[in-house]
């Protein structure tokens, strides 16, 4: 039972904390980013979808499910010259599903984190390409590429992410009474 | 996810101000950040004794005014002398910053302040570098040449074959529909052709840069044409805005 409290008070959500680094992370990935681009397709990690996987594995469904969508605003907001929502959208349902996956399966290890980002990266640009294409019927050059490789550069950097956010939120990554 | 919805269905216009807004609000931080990308791609140091940009600048002049200097000649030997106000004495320019970029468009910190509409071309390093796509109050947002969504008319200099250019948001731009028998090299000028009320003289947008024949119809070139100047680099561009009383 102390264990139980300990785990409670150790996934409490510090709001202010979180919405200071989801704008932190969104301006370094409106601008830093561009830094770490490779490839003619301008290839960059996506820095606010390894954020989300953070929240999702390190925090309750429903601190987690409204993240998420907070994320995907961000992510939406910081794309100039594309419509809003796809990102909004992918995100939300992505984050939503992994805060429910994670309710009966603990993504402890950061390997598996990375596996994580990778995949959840996959789903959710694709979905947010889709949901452009609906929108404005604009489709992304060599899109399948470019959905690939930002989910492995995402997957790559997310490490480098995971572990300072950890840090800074002050919260565990793994549920200690399972 | 009914917000998600509801974002997804509103107007692009409605939205844009949200996303200009972030780009006003953290200006600053993104200004350092852009500063540092172009720090970081132009490490290598230039042995040249003109440095580069300096370099394409002077080459994108001579090329324009040559292309200048060959229409004067022309208009010259067709009115027998009569005096040819130079084109660009009509136009003024609108200095304008950047304030975001991206692989297709930029968006600067002019706009309807500064009588900057829909249409209107953008230059910098004196090459076109694209038109204006939307105008707002403040700001303005400039669609690229190697835009998908870009379409401009060009000729291909030394030839003096028109055609449509098209953007193909690789940082290139394609040109198709030129029959074969048009001996186009690597390395030819292309121009933006003259718009009515836009463009009063034709001016560089880049050099051909691949030329291969089209898979589709092998009387056909698929030309690929690399901007002369680069965007990635640029801090201030110039609106062009023609006097619309002449």
């Amino acid at each position: 039972m102390p264990e139980f409290i300990h785990t409670q008070k150790g996934m409490s959500m510090k709001w202010l904390r979180a919405a200071l680094l989801v704008c932190f992370i969104a301006v370094i990935q409106a601008g830093l980013a561009n830094v770490l681009a490779v490839t003619s397709l301008n290839i960059k990690p996506d820095l606010l979808l390894a954020l989300m996987v953070f929240f999702a594995v390190s925090s309750t469904s429903r601190d987690a499910i409204v993240l998420s969508f907070a994320i995907g605003f961000a992510a939406d907001v910081i794309t100039i010259g594309q419509p809003m929502g796809p990102r909004t959208i992918s995100f939300g349902l992505i984050g939503t599903m992994l805060a429910h996956i994670h309710n009966v399966l603990v993504i402890r290890k950061i390997s598996h984190q990375v596996v994580t980002v990778f995949f959840s990266g996959l789903l959710v640009f694709s979905i947010s390409n889709f949901l452009t294409f609906l929108a404005n019927h604009s489709v992304v050059t060599h899109a399948y590429t470019v959905v690939l490789g930002t989910s492995l550069y995402s997957s790559i950097a997310a490490p480098f992410l995971l572990l300072p956010s950890a840090w800074l939120m002050r919260m565990k990554t793994s549920r200690l009474n399972r | 996810m009914l917000g998600g919805v509801i974002l997804l269905v509103t107007p692009q216009t409605v939205t844009d101000k949200f996303q200009l807004a972030f780009a006003r609000i953290f200006r600053t931080p993104l200004g350092v950040s852009r500063s540092i990308t172009l720090s970081a791609r132009t490490s290598q140091p230039v042995k040249d004794v003109v440095s580069r940009g300096e370099y394409n600048k002077l080459l994108n002049q001579l090329a324009n005014v040559t292309q200048q200097l060959d229409q004067a000649q022309q208009k010259v030997e067709a009115l027998s002398g009569l005096h040819r106000k130079f084109a660009a004495a009509d136009a003024k320019f609108v200095l304008a910053e950047v304030i975001k970029s991206s692989s297709t468009d930029i968006v600067i910190n002019c706009g309807q302040n500064y009588s900057l509409s829909k249409g209107q071309f953008v230059m910098a390093e004196d090459s076109i570098i694209g038109s204006i796509s939307d105008v707002w109050a403040q700001t303005a947002q400039v669609r690229l040449i190697t835009s998908p969504k870009s379409k401009i008319a060009v000729k291909i200099g030394r030839l003096n074959v028109e055609a449509v250019m098209r953007g193909d948001g690789k940082g290139s731009a394609r040109i198709r529909l030129i029959p074969v028998k048009h001996k186009v090299r690597i390395g030819d000028e292309v121009f933006a052709l003259k718009a009515a009320g836009m463009l009063n003289w034709p001016m560089i947008v880049g050099r051909v840069s691949n030329c291969r024949t089209d898979d589709g119809n092998p009387l056909l070139w698929d030309i690929t044409v690399k901007p002369v100047c680069d965007v990635d680099s640029l801090n201030d561009v110039a609106v062009i805005v023609l006097n619309q009383q002449k």
